[in-house]
């Protein structure tokens, strides 16, 4: 039996866990570690977007730069030159830029590709937008937009100030909290299992009369949506926009979280964003090295534990479990029971 | 006087698999109402021209018409949501979302107005009741197969093609599955095409009978015809 409540209950109080955690930081870390905890946070929900893309429609995106960079430029540039554009509009601006250029392409490259040259046309396309940034002066081209302040959100009874780092980042840690729950209500909803019904047979699911470029492309603006929105968040918190924030490594950065963590698991990414910046972390002041410290440490994961850590931990539990069931048959039975049982 | 224009008309069919051309010049009809055994062999050609028949899979060459509008262009989806619906072979339903969700899946299929309700079908197949939120896993072969149909009847379908509905099940099981197909047609306005390689199914739960063999029509006929020809059995399915 599937017990959705159940699971989302589950689910609830892990995302309550995270920013439980997360909500300590500024108590026991320095400014420099609260700030890489917040762009932690801000991944997490970027390779969250990656994954429901990858797991859930059976995508494979090389550019989702291309929509964080998109989020954080429109961000940048409503908070720049339309300061009197409320922050919240801004932030739902940004998230829209992401989606458009979802649409956009993906009318395009969905139509005419799919697998893996629908990946490298993704890859092609980022790479455009990064262009794009670079050639054009009202986006500060290769100097980016700087200067952006960190709001005050005016409800009209009350008011919210997030010019501090510190406010900012509680900020950031709810809302990313708020969104992952939203992203797991989506993928358990009947549009999320339609999207992961194509994913594991697409041929099938048009025999259910089911449009499936249609819900592929949903998916795809949904993600690109999320993307730029990270993107969006990021951008006052950082005070700065840069055309890296576009380029390809960017778009690695889901990727990477996601094979980490593993993309079997909702919450894999996650573990991969939070494992990644504790590693990228502990590897700032290897001079050079940092990089190659990295690429050796996932390659390792990668290749040792394909379904990424949550998978490893998954495979130690299931054999843990084996193990005592072997050591107490008595045991065995009572706990055959109350599975049953629930 | 009643309409005798076929449901599904198919002439000059041809469909191909790269190089290999599976399926050779098939003419068939199915009238409304009327249920229609496919036979034949392993590799006969019957999944190929199921799914010719939604353009899903093989180059498709020659005319199929439904409902007397003719289908060329148009999409599975587009098809499937005019009322034909392939159940296709191997019975493949989602294993990691339960039973309930598995069939309300089929209702994209629906045309408007035509939904069939929950309940209709649950009363349709009884024996899915108790199983509404199990996962799509935790069924067993026949079990699946049973969704794989209730599913796709959830589109009220006007002509459902079951490829190989009882393949691999056990007897019982299949007794199980003719009952549901006589009850659904006692119920539903509805044609079937079925393709088999069981002759006491297919003979239990079928109108008419059409054999095929290496991608042609051999025979089309009611089943005194078939019988009367005793050869027409050793020839084309005897393994």
């Amino acid at each position: 039996m599937i017990d959705y409540r159940a699971r989302f209950r589950t689910n609830l109080m892990i995302a309550g866990c995270g920013l439980a955690a997360f909500a300590v930081v500024p108590f026991v870390a320095n400014s420099g570690l609260m700030f890489l905890a917040g762009l932690v946070a801000i991944n997490i929900v970027f390779g969250l977007s990656w994954n429901l893309l990858f797991s859930g429609a059976g995508l494979l995106s090389f550019g989702h730069a291309m929509f964080f960079g998109g989020g954080a430029y429109a961000m940048a540039v409503v908070s720049l030159r339309m300061p009197e554009v409320p922050f919240v509009i801004g932030l739902a601006l940004g998230a829209a830029c992401g989606g458009l250029i979802a649409l956009l392409f993906g009318i395009i490259a969905l139509r005419r590709a799919s697998g893996v040259y629908f990946a490298v046309l993704t890859l092609a396309f980022s790479e455009l937008v990064h262009i794009l940034i670079t050639k054009t002066t009202f986006l500060g081209r290769n100097d980016g937009l700087v200067g952006i302040r960190r709001p005050v959100i005016d409800l009209g009874v009350f008011s919210i100030d997030l010019t501090s780092a510190t406010s900012y980042y509680y900020f950031i840690i709810v809302v990313m909290a708020l969104v992952a729950m939203m992203l797991w209500c989506f993928q358990n909803s009947p549009a999320g299992r339609l999207i992961q019904a194509i994913r594991q047979d697409m041929t099938r699911t048009a025999f259910l009369g089911v449009h499936v470029q249609v819900w592929q492309l949903t998916a795809f603006v949904l993600s690109g949506s999320i993307a730029a929105f990270c993107g969006a968040v990021m951008v006052p918190f950082t005070q700065i926009a840069s055309p890296e924030i576009a380029y390809w490594t960017v778009s690695t950065q889901p990727i990477l979280f996601t094979l980490l963590g593993g993309a079997g698991y909702f919450w894999g990414p996650a573990v991969g964003a939070i494992l990644f910046g504790t590693i990228d972390f502990g590897t700032r002041t290897m001079q050079g090295l940092s990089e190659i410290t990295v690429g050796i440490l996932l390659l390792a994961v990668v290749l040792m534990i394909p379904g990424g850590l949550l998978g490893l931990l998954k495979r130690r539990r299931k054999k843990a479990r084996r193990m005592a069931e072997g050591s107490s048959p008595a045991q065995h039975e009572q706990s055959g029971k109350t599975e049953a049982g629930q | 006087m009643a309409s005798t224009e076929p449901l599904l008309s198919v002439r000059g069919l041809n469909a191909y698999y790269g190089g290999s051309h599976i399926i050779q010049d098939v003419e068939l009809d199915v009238a409304p109402g009327e249920c229609v055994a496919l036979l034949g062999r392993n590799g006969a050609g019957k999944s190929t021209l199921m799914k010719s028949l939604l353009d899903a899979g093989p180059r498709v060459v020659g005319e199929v018409r439904f409902d007397g509008e003719d289908l060329a262009g148009i999409p599975i989806d587009m098809r499937t949501k005019r009322g034909l619906v392939l159940v296709p072979e191997d019975r493949r339903i989602y294993p990691n979302i339960t039973v309930a969700e598995n069939i309300e899946l089929g209702r994209h299929a629906a045309r408007p107005g035509s939904v069939i309700a929950s309940d209709e079908l649950y009363d349709l197949f009884p024996l899915l009741k108790p199983l509404k939120q199990r996962a799509g896993y935790q069924l067993s072969g026949g079990q699946q197969q049973i969704v794989a149909v209730a599913r796709g009847l959830m589109g009220a379908p006007r002509l459902l093609l079951l490829d190989e509905p009882v393949e691999g099940l056990a007897p019982v099981v299949v007794d199980e599955m003719a009952a549901h197909i006589t009850r659904i047609r006692e119920t539903r306005d509805l044609a079937l095409l079925i393709a088999e390689q069981n002759l006491s199914f297919a003979r239990r739960v079928s109108d008419r009978v059409i054999l095929i063999d290496s991608g042609r029509i051999v025979f089309d006929g009611n089943w005194e015809d078939f019988d009367a020809d005793p050869q027409l059995k050793e020839r084309y399915l005897a393994v």
